[in-house]
This record gives structure tokens, sequence and C-alpha cells, in this order.
């Protein structure tokens, strides 16, 4: 009865971000700063969330698994530990170009779970693997021509046979690639998808979408294709792309000019004609130098039930209405104060970070990062939003996260930041939310912290 | 933490972004690269505005200090001999006789040219939303409406006079504005054309006669006109729809198809500017001024109609006052190759060498030989570049498609 009761609450957000208190659970990275290789690039929970795999700027792929307790008499939910490491991907070199390519993971997707093993997807600029994640927790033993450590023996000193049996040994997890799907983008991939399908998936990168199938390598459907006759005529890029999480016939990308657009596969081969366009007209109050940087999207996800979206660009998260174009149906300011400091922001680079959003379990809050190692939470429901920190100074754990407040002009409040104090090389670009339960991991440049809500 | 928002500060900045981007691993991201190239469009803009501007008001204060006979209806751009009739015609005022002349050459050289370039930048605008352009927008005479209209309904074809009697200053490009003093169709030139720069621009007709070539035919408007810098919407409508992009305007480009792996070769106009008014570009001086619009690429633009009139190879720009004030005569130079990079220069200078090797003869020029000594001593290499990268906007993108 208890049981039932406490993970219903927790399932529907009582009360959302802000009635939510957030705790410090863990935090994983190097203490000492700056390890170029070690900076988080992808985050992202399978769809149990009892597996949050990492991606960084080295080609390393980190799975933590959570530890099964009983949620009976749990004062907190499991901890997440190293379940499996490997080397996604390797610097390699194009030498018909002369371009080095980035080994870093720019996004992870799980697949959902089949069998016994799991499998991801882990893409850099170039090439997409799959990787089949397994367990090996029994090996066999007993060999009549081998001996136990390897070695054959002579067959004519056998003068017995016995029947191999397996026997326990410690858990092993081992990480094998079972499809390379290379050569296919010309500009760097950005996003990939997989169909609810689970038999396709998509990969976007600059100027164009593919499809491909999970079993196929050596081909891939172009089914976007944006770059224009004349390169001196392009004006926009793809920045985003994600499959529809229930019609697998829809698809959506974003592109850099802060447009969305709906496509639906079964109209026609090459989806260069949108079903739907998403764009909210600009405000002419708010032009300037850099309009157009901080309009373009950085992230679109799909709401769990199909019907909404969510966009963020530079400044704001949108959530959007598949049934109405021309504007979106809330509008979330980020971190307004910024507005004022775009040109700094524009000379420090900070301007072009593509800041990823996304959705609670319920779709009732959604959560996006900003600078100082901060991220915001917005609840949609009432409306009220947060400010959380993402610091080792809380990391006693179940210790409850203070909210932050930013203060950006007049008078500066006890406990409040001003704009100019924000150190805008903490940022926090990467979160996943867990799809059933209120744990969110966030990343911040080398570490990644977990953070669940109080459960009393 | 703050910083300049200033148009120049903001064009080295994207440069250098642009020229970084190419030694970075990875290779060149063209998101990044697309975006920092719109920032250096608008900055450009804002550019133009100002100085064309700041250029009005200072022919303004000098018209009002002016004995009123000499305000004329014509443009009179020149020979001292010029029959004193219009002379008030607007922001472009460009003074009534010798006596305005002589005392601010170098600003009305300067206010012309930076509104030749607008109107050209107008017409690559509309060359861009493919407007069909009616053939002379007679909307209207000179009426009030221009009067209010803001500025850029007053900009006059003053670019267009074309010196009737040898105007002291060789080859200023002036091409005939009024029926007048000059054989032109009427309506384009008189042409009232509303604020939007958009339509003032498919004001003038592309296929109009070479002589009123890049002309926004904007009105013989009374002369109590208000200051371009008094109608801020203006220089705020001129920001480039995003679809605008795409502005280009250099001699040669190479461009790398990363696609196909097919290297092309574009030829452009060459977009002049005042900081290039040496006759660099190899399409200057050739025959009769063009249309002002062409097409996107491999056209020549013709840009100074009266360029024609000068030698190829005149490297002396300093005859023609072209320098924006208290600047240094551009020198042009021959177009710097990877291997020319001297190390010892700045480093503003190292990376523009780099780029012009990068980017082709967009911008040659931009590394100078030597400055003129002039009045000011020779400014930092990135200011020049600045400059340049005003008027060649478009060889950015092929920078990128080249990588």
């Amino acid at each position: 009865m208890f049981l039932k009761f406490s993970l219903r609450s927790v399932f529907y957000g009582a009360g959302g971000g802000n009635d939510i208190q957030w705790c410090f659970s863990q935090v994983k990275g190097a203490v000492d700063d700056d390890v170029a290789e070690d900076i988080i690039s992808t985050v992202e929970f399978n769809h149990s969330g009892e597996l949050l795999a990492t991606g960084d700027k080295g080609g390393r792929v980190v799975i933590f698994q959570q530890e099964q307790e009983n949620k009976i008499q749990s004062h907190s939910r499991g901890e997440y530990n190293v379940y499996s490491t490997f080397q996604s991907h390797e610097p390699e070199f194009d030498y018909l170009k002369s371009l080095e390519i980035e080994e870093k993971i720019n996004k992870i997707r799980w697949l959902p779970q089949k069998n016994a093993a799991q499998f991801l997807l882990s893409t850099n600029d170039k090439t997409i693997k799959l990787w089949k994640i397994s367990e090996r927790d029994k090996r066999p033993e007993g060999y009549n021509l081998k001996e136990e450590d390897g070695r054959y023996r002579d067959p004519t000193t056998v003068t017995t046979l016995r029947v191999p049996v397996f026997r326990p040994m410690d858990l092993m997890v081992e990480a094998s690639p079972r499809r390379i799907f290379a050569n296919a983008h010309t500009y760097h991939i950005n996003s990939i998808s997989i169909n609810s399908d689970y038999e396709t998936y998509l990969s976007a990168d600059d100027l164009r979408i593919n499809l491909w199938h999970l079993e196929i390598t050596d081909r891939s459907f172009n089914i976007v294709d944006i770059k224009p006759a004349n390169m001196e005529e392009l004006t926009e890029v793809i920045t985003a792309a994600e499959f529809h999480p229930n019609s697998c016939n829809t698809f959506v990308y974003s592109s850099s000019k802060g447009t969305i657009r709906l496509c639906d596969m079964r109209a026609s081969a090459l989806c260069d004609r949108h079903s739907k366009l998403f764009e909210e007209p600009e405000d002419p109050s708010n032009r300037s130098f850099f309009s157009e940087i901080i309009s373009s999207i950085s992230d679109v996800k799909f709401s769990h039930s199909g019907r909404y979206m969510m966009t963020r660009d530079y400044l704001s998260v949108k959530i959007w209405d598949l049934n109405m174009e021309n504007r979106p149906v809330e509008t979330y300011q980020v971190h307004e104060y910024l507005r004022s400091k775009l040109c700094s922001l524009y000379e420090n680079d900070c301007i072009f970070d593509k800041f990823e959003c996304c959705w609670n379990g319920s779709d009732s809050v959604v959560m996006t990062g900003s600078y100082n190692n901060f991220f915001r939470m917005f609840d949609r429901n009432t409306k009220r939003d947060i400010t959380l920190e993402a610091s080792r100074e809380n990391n006693k754990p179940r210790t409850v996260l203070k909210p932050r407040k930013v203060c950006a002009s007049g008078k500066r409040k006890k406990d409040e930041i001003s704009v100019d104090s924000l150190d805008f090389n903490k940022k926090i670009l990467h979160t996943a939310w867990h799809p059933k339960e209120n744990i969110i991991a966030v990343a911040t440049t080398n570490n990644l912290y977990i953070f669940q809500d109080k459960v009393n | 933490m703050e910083c300049a928002l200033d148009a120049q500060s903001l064009i080295s900045i994207s440069l250098r972004k642009i020229h970084s981007s190419r030694t970075q691993r990875g290779g060149i991201k063209l998101h990044k690269n697309l975006l920092v190239s719109y920032v250096l469009r608008n900055a450009r803009q804002l550019y133009l505005s100002e100085r064309y501007a700041e250029l009005y008001r200072r022919q303004q204060q000098q018209q009002q200090q002016q004995p009123p006979h000499h305000q004329h209806q014509h443009l009179a751009y020149a020979a001292p001999g010029m029959p004193a009739s219009a002379a008030d015609f607007g922001p472009l005022q460009l003074g009534g006789g010798g006596d305005a002349e002589a005392r601010e050459p170098v600003a009305r050289h300067q206010l012309h040219q930076l509104h030749q370039l607008h109107q050209l930048h107008l017409q690559q605008q509309l060359h861009q939303h493919q407007h069909p352009a009616p053939r002379g927008c007679a909307a209207a005479a000179a009426g009030a409406p221009a009067g209010g209209a803001g500025a850029l309904s007053e900009l006059p074809g003053c670019a267009a006079l074309q010196p009737p009697h040898g105007a002291p200053h060789r080859g200023q490009p002036l091409e005939p504005l009024q029926p007048g003093p000059a054989p032109l169709p009427p309506p384009a030139p008189a042409a009232l054309c509303p604020r939007d720069p958009r339509a003032s621009a498919a004001c003038s007709a592309p296929s109009a006669p070479p002589g009123a070539a890049p002309q926004a035919a904007t009105a013989a408007s009374p002369p109590a006109s208000p200051a371009p810098a008094s109608s801020p919407g203006f220089y705020r409508g001129a920001y480039p729809a995003p679809s605008d992009f795409g502005v280009h305007c250099s001699s040669q480009t190479t461009v790398l198809d990363l696609d196909t792996h097919v290297v092309t070769t574009v030829e452009n106009g060459y977009l002049h500017q005042d900081c290039c008014a040496s006759a660099h570009c190899p399409c200057c001086g050739q025959g009769a001024p063009g249309p002002g619009l062409a097409s996107a690429a491999g056209c020549k633009r013709k840009y100074y109609p009266g360029q024609e009139e000068e030698d190829d190879d005149d490297e002396d720009a300093g005859d023609l006052g072209a320098e924006p004030p208290g600047g240094v005569p551009f020198a042009p130079c021959k177009r710097a190759r990877f291997e020319d990079f001297c190390p010892d220069s700045s480093p503003d200078a190292s990376n523009i060498s780099n780029l012009i090797s990068i980017f082709g003869s967009g911008f040659s020029g931009l590394v100078s030989r030597q400055p003129d000594s002039s009045e000011q001593p020779p400014p930092l290499n990135g200011q020049l570049c600045a400059k340049q990268a005003l008027a060649s906007l478009g060889a950015w993108t092929r920078a990128i498609v080249a990588f």
C-alpha cells in the first residue's frame, strides 16, 4: 500500500519542479579539472532508466547502472555505479580532404531492450556505431583438451572424459561493435534518433538527413537535403532532428533560423517539402547584431506523449503544440539577463553554446542548463521555475539543493549572484531525466551529477 | 564584461573567428561560420548606415552655412561652373558650388561612394528576393510623402549626377539624376520610393539604362528633409532578412564542393568600397556601365560608372580623395599568398594574409604594402581588413565551402 502510494506520487511529479525538493545524490568524474578528453558531450538514460550512458570528447562511452534495491525500505533510490567503459570512436584523418575527424561522441541513443543484451547507437561527426553491451557472469570450465589457463593438452594424455560445465565468475561487461554506419555524411552529424518501429533510425548533419536500417550498413536513404545548388546561397543549416515517439512516419528537424519542420515520410521519398512549418515571427524590437545566432535552435525533443515538442534556442525554451504552427504554446526564459551581454558572449564564443533540454517522464516539467553550473526547471502546470546549481559544495548525499537566483540588474540581494560574476566557463549543456522517476543527470564540463527528489 | 558594440570591432572579431576555425580540429564547422557571417553582414549594414548618416550630417552642417542662393534643385556635384539650380536636394545635398565642394571634397566623395555602395547592396537585396522590379516606380514625383518617408527615399540618386562638365574629381561616378541635365527617362529617377529599402530598391529597374544603373531612384524631395540619422527606423530596416544572405562580391573565388569534389572558379562583380577606390579589381574599368543588377554569380557588376575613365593599373587613389575621413589611401598590392606570410607582422596582418589565401582575390588589397603617409598614421591592418570586409562579404560562404 505504502509502496504504491509513493510510487504514484513520484511518477506524476506531485507539484512539479518546484514542490519537489531536489537532493544531491552522486557526482562522477575527476575532482581536478581540465582534462580535455574528459569533457562530457552527451548524457542519456535508457528506456527503463536503469542504465545511464555518457559520451565524452575523447570518444569514450561510460555506462552507469542503478543498483537494484529493495524499494520498500529504501530511503533513497539506488546509486548509479560504473557498469561498462569502452572506447567507442577513435580520431580519424580524412586524407582526401585533409580533415581531422574528431572522436568526440555527439549523441548516444539507446535501443529498447529485446533480450539480455543492451544496444546503443553512438555517433561522432561522421560515423555511427551500434554497440552491444552484454554481461558475462559464467564461464565454461572442465574442458577435456584445454587446461584451465588455456593451454592445450596433449590428447594422448587424456584418460577420462568429462562434460564442461558453466561456473559463476566475476561479472564482466563486454561492449562490442555490431554495426558500423560510415561514409554517409559529408557534414558534421548533429543528431541520431531511433524510430518507434525499432528497426530504422535517422542521422542528421548540417545539410542532410539519412534514414538507416539497423541491420544494413552499406546504404542509407537520404530523406532531407537542404543543400542549395549554389553554396553561396546557403542561409540555414539543420541543427537537430528527431523521430516522433509514436508515429513511425513522422519526424521533425530544426534549423539555424529558428524554424522547425515536421515531415511525413509517406508523402514522398525525399521529404524536402515539410508537412508543417513551426515558426514564431521575430520580435522586431529585439533585433540586434546577434539575432540570427540566438534564434538558432540547438535542440528539439518530442514530449513522451507525442503531442508537444520542445525547442531550445540560446535564451529560451519553447513548447510547441504539433497542431499549431504559428507560435509556441509556452515560452520560458532561461537566462534573459544575458540579452544585454550578447556582445561579450560573442567574443568569448559562448553565444555558440548548444544547450540541450529534456522532459520529465510525465511531460509536466522541462529542464535545461545554463552558465555558472546552473540548471533550470520549468513546471508547465504551476508555471513556476527554479534554478539549481551543480556544485561539489553540496555533495553530502541527500543534501537539499538551495534554489539560486541571478540578479539581473540593480541592487543585489543577499544570496543572489550578479550577472557579471557568473562563470561562463562552467556551463551545463547536457541534462537527462529518468524516464519514470525524479532522478536527473546533469553534466558539467567534466563531471556528472545525479540528483534525486527527496523521498521521505 | 562589456565590449564595444562597434561595427568595425565586430567585423574584426568575426574575421578572426572565421580564420581560427580553419585550424580547429574537426574541420570547419559550417553552422558556426554561417552564424558568424550573419554577424558580419549585420555589422556591415550598420557600418554603412552610420557612415552615411555621419556624412550626411556633415553635409547638412556645411550646407546650412552656405548662403541661400547656393541652393540648387539639381545635384550639382561638381564643377564650379555648374548652374546654381538645385542644391537643396535632401540628404545628399552635395553642395551647390565650388565653395562647398572645395571645403568638403572628401566628405562628399565619401558620401557618394557610400551611397553607391548602399544602392548596390539594396539592389543585391532586391535581387536576392527576386522581386520583379517595376520599371520606374513612378509612384509620385517629388512629392510630400517623400519628405516624411525617411532617409532612403531621399537618397538621391545623387549618386547619379553625371559630372556635366569635367568635374574636378576625376572619375566621379555620377549619373544623370534629373531629367534636366542628363538624358534619362524621367520616371525612374524621379520616382518616389516608399520607405522600405527593398521597395525603393525595386524602384530602380534592373533594366534601367546604363547611365542610371545603381540607382535607387529616389525622390527629388523638397529640401526640408529629415536627416537619415533622424529616422532610425530606416537603418533598422536595413538589416537584411536572412534570406538576403549570399551577398557576394569578389572578383574570383575558388570553391571546392565537398560532395562532388569539384573545384570551380567563380567570377563575380567586384564591389568597390570607399577604402578600395583604387582600380585593383580587374572588372572595373571595363566597358560601359553595366546594369546595376547582376545575377548572383558569374557576372561582372559595374560599380563606378566613372571608373572606366581610370586606368586599370592606376594605383593612385589619392586623386580621388577616396579615403574615409582620417583614413589612409588604400594602396592595392599584389595578392598575398600563403607563402608570403610574414610572421613578424601584426597578428591581424598575418591572419589577414592567411585569409586572403583562403578566400581568394576577394580580399586582395587587404594587406597593403605600404600605406601612403598622409595626415593620419597608417591604420591597423585589422581596420583595413574590416573595411574590405564591408565590401566583400560573400566570400565567407565560399570560404566555408572551400573546406
